[in-house]
């Protein structure tokens, strides 16, 4: 271990650290663009700059490791004055489009101009146009005016998806980022680019003008996109949900998360929900709330012949969901016909080595566990021998939450619409299939991860807690609220706070003290 | 409710005070017939009276010179409202020099304060407060004023152009 102070601070820190990451320990402020924790150390942003006693030039933090005893500053006036005049350089072509930048309010640029810049600026030359509003794909816009060629998406390409599709062209003021040949950033990490990006220059399509930053509400949660279970932050406001970022976590994702995990929040907010319960077959429904309906179940239940009745689970709720479910079946049902619906087989050992995985549901793992200590060994193919046998007359079904990820559902339900006599459709997404089926159902909505407290187990066996966070449909049960309710016992619902996002004007009532 | 009876001479005789307050009403009458010109109030609504042109009255969103919206939906001005009365949606406009544009814009007139802070907070001189200020309505009346209401009115003329020009900004390459 090795001492050092820092703003004399006294830290310790292992043999190796850089000393930014020493200032990061310190609870330090410093100025950076280029330096990343997840990357490579690439020194071009020169705004680290640290005094170091005994060493007559200024040094940069990103790139020196610290020794034993070092005593480091940046707090005196020349390093302030090295950092204003190195701010004062990455301004010189930056365009001033703040109001359309979609960074704004989180740009890297803005807050360390506030921190460490505020000067007036000194370049009487204009600025060097380059291009802007370039298309990158799908996902990706690129305004290469913004750039400040801090070159982190370029090594996140080469380091961490290796595909090596970013790189920087030309020299001098006019360099600027691109992909070769303008191919498209395709992979399914390129939205990474777009968080690590210090300014606008890279933004995502999909969140693009949606909303500004500082109309968000942040809050963390665990993504329930596959089996990894990576750490997230949600925004959201009043509105809805707008986006999913990363957040770090050593033992799981690292910085990182795939783009097909940032689409999770569609299938929270209200367009994709199934609203209300409903009872009923093909064109004659009773819409109802969904206690109600869970009531109305667990009234028509005793009139059902025990022996007939089956079970369905899909791997996208909570360990705690599971338990609720399977002790409601052991009670009121008794019989061992629980069947594990497995989306899609082919690619459930999936892996693309980095972090998405094949198995797209959060809690598989803790599903195969409950299972087991329930003893409930049958598979999916009696459940189709018992089906055509006849032997199965209802089916209790806690669909997915997510329907994009289970391609047979359609088929499934359009199947199980003729064989049974009676659905029991429990579910947080809305399914078209569903509303199409001749036996009698119930429609039952759920809640999603965003609504209710949960301990989903990842692929590794990791235990990872989700928390509640707001309400998006007011009538939706959790798997274990339905559970209590379809057994007949009187349960209290408890529903989290409705969907509210900060203030649009929560800065002018705080005039003065920003 | 209670009455108090005050059983004083000036209640007692109240016919002189009724007497001089007529007097006071026939006589302003009279100097208001022959001095019609020093009369301080109007004929509402035939003469209108004309504020200075710093009034702060019903807002307009500016024009660039070829008549589009000079709004690029940065929504400062609805961060900056204290009545909370300001709706934009943007949208991606296909010109990238123009980036982004709102697609609604809208004010609920009802909820403002007339304040200002809109106008103060753009960066691109694209909502003004105007002089206008009598709008009145039915209850039934849209007090949520539109793109078409705020820049494209009759008593608008076509719209008012934005001091604030990018292609000169561009030009000066700023």
């Amino acid at each position: 271990m090795l001492k050092c102070k820092i703003n004399g601070v006294e830290v310790e820190v292992k043999e190796g650290t850089t000393i930014i990451e020493a200032f990061k320990i310190a609870g330090q402020k410093i100025a950076h663009y280029c330096w990343h924790p997840g990357l490579s150390v690439a020194g071009v942003c020169r705004l680290c700059m640290v005094e170091i006693k005994g060493q007559p030039r200024l040094q940069i933090a990103c790139n020196t490791p610290v020794q034993d005893g070092m005593e480091i500053t940046n707090q005196s006036e020349q390093v302030k004055e090295t950092v204003r005049w190195g701010l004062d350089f990455h301004l010189i072509n930056h365009p001033l489009d703040c109001p359309i930048c979609d960074q704004a309010g989180e740009c890297g640029l803005q807050d360390q101009y506030m921190e460490f810049g505020l000067y007036t600026p000194e370049m009487a030359e204009p600025k060097v146009k380059k291009h802007k509003v370039v298309d990158l794909g799908s996902k990706i816009v690129l305004d290469t005016e913004r750039c400040i060629l801090c070159s982190r998406c370029v090594r996140f390409t080469a380091e961490v998806t290796k595909t090596y599709e970013l790189g920087i062209f030309n020299r001098g003021d006019r360099s600027e980022i691109g992909t070769f040949e303008n191919k498209p950033l395709e992979n399914n990490y390129a939205l990474n680019t777009v968080d690590i990006c210090p300014v606008g220059a890279l933004t995502s399509k999909d969140f693009r003008f949606r909303q500004r930053v500082w109309y968000l509400q942040e809050r963390e949660s665990i993504c329930t996109g596959c089996s990894t279970g990576c750490n997230i932050k949600i925004y959201f406001n009043e509105e809805g949900l707008f986006r999913i970022r990363p957040v770090y976590n050593e033992k799981v994702n690292g910085y990182w998360m795939c783009d097909e995990g940032r689409n999770i929040y569609k299938f929270v907010n209200k367009e994709n929900r199934l609203l209300k319960a409903k009872k009923g077959r093909k064109g004659e429904w009773l819409e109802m709330e969904g206690g109600a309906a869970a009531k109305d179940v667990a009234h028509h239940f005793k009139s059902l012949d025990k022996e007939r009745i089956a079970l369905v689970v899909t791997g996208q709720f909570s360990n705690e969901e599971y338990e609720a479910l399977f002790q409601f079946y052991k009670k009121n049902v008794g019989n061992d016909f629980v069947y594990h619906w497995i989306n899609n087989k082919e690619s459930f050992e999936d892996f693309d080595g980095l972090l998405l995985r094949g198995d797209r549901n959060p809690n598989t793992k803790g599903l195969l566990q409950k299972l087991e200590d329930y003893r409930y060994e049958q598979t999916w193919a009696h459940l189709e021998e018992n089906l055509k046998a006849g032997k199965i007359e209802t089916l209790i079904v806690a669909g997915p939450e997510n329907p994009l990820w289970f391609p047979d559902l359609k088929e499934k339900v359009q199947q199980w619409g003729i064989q049974l006599s009676h659905l029991i459709w429990l579910s947080s997404a809305k399914v078209q299939a569903v509303d199409e089926v001749e036996c009698l159902t119930w429609q039952i909505p759920l809640k999603t991860f965003f609504e209710k407290d949960g301990t989903y187990v990842n692929y590794q066996g990791l235990e990872q807690k989700s928390h509640r966070i707001a309400t998006i449909v007011p009538g939706a049960l959790s798997l274990s609220e339905a559970a209590h309710l379809m057994a007949g016992e009187e349960y209290k619902v408890d529903m989290a706070p409705i969907l509210k996002g900060p203030k649009k004007n929560y800065y002018v009532h705080r005039r003065g003290y920003l | 409710m209670s009455i108090v009876h005050k059983d004083t001479p000036s209640t007692k005789w109240y016919l002189p005070g009724i007497l001089s307050g007529m007097g006071l009403t026939i006589k302003k009458l009279f100097y208001n017939l022959f001095h019609r010109k020093k009369m301080p109030t109007l004929n509402y609504p035939e003469e209108k009276y004309e504020y200075s042109p710093r009034f702060k009255g019903n807002h307009v969103l500016t024009v660039k010179k070829d008549g589009s919206l000079r709004c690029t939906a940065c929504m400062l001005c609805a961060t900056n409202c204290p009545a909370d009365c300001i709706t934009i949606v943007a949208a991606e406009h296909e010109d990238p020099t123009v980036e982004k544009y709102p697609i609604h814009y809208e004010i609920d007139i009802l909820r403002c304060v007339f304040c200002g802070f809109c106008e103060e907070a753009c960066p691109v001189d694209a909502i003004r407060m105007g002089p206008e200020w009598q709008t009145p309505g039915l209850a039934d009346d849209n007090f949520h004023y539109d793109i078409q209401r705020l820049a494209y009115r009759p008593q608008l003329k076509g719209g008012i152009l934005s001091r604030v020009d990018d292609e000169e900004r561009h030009q000066f390459g700023l």
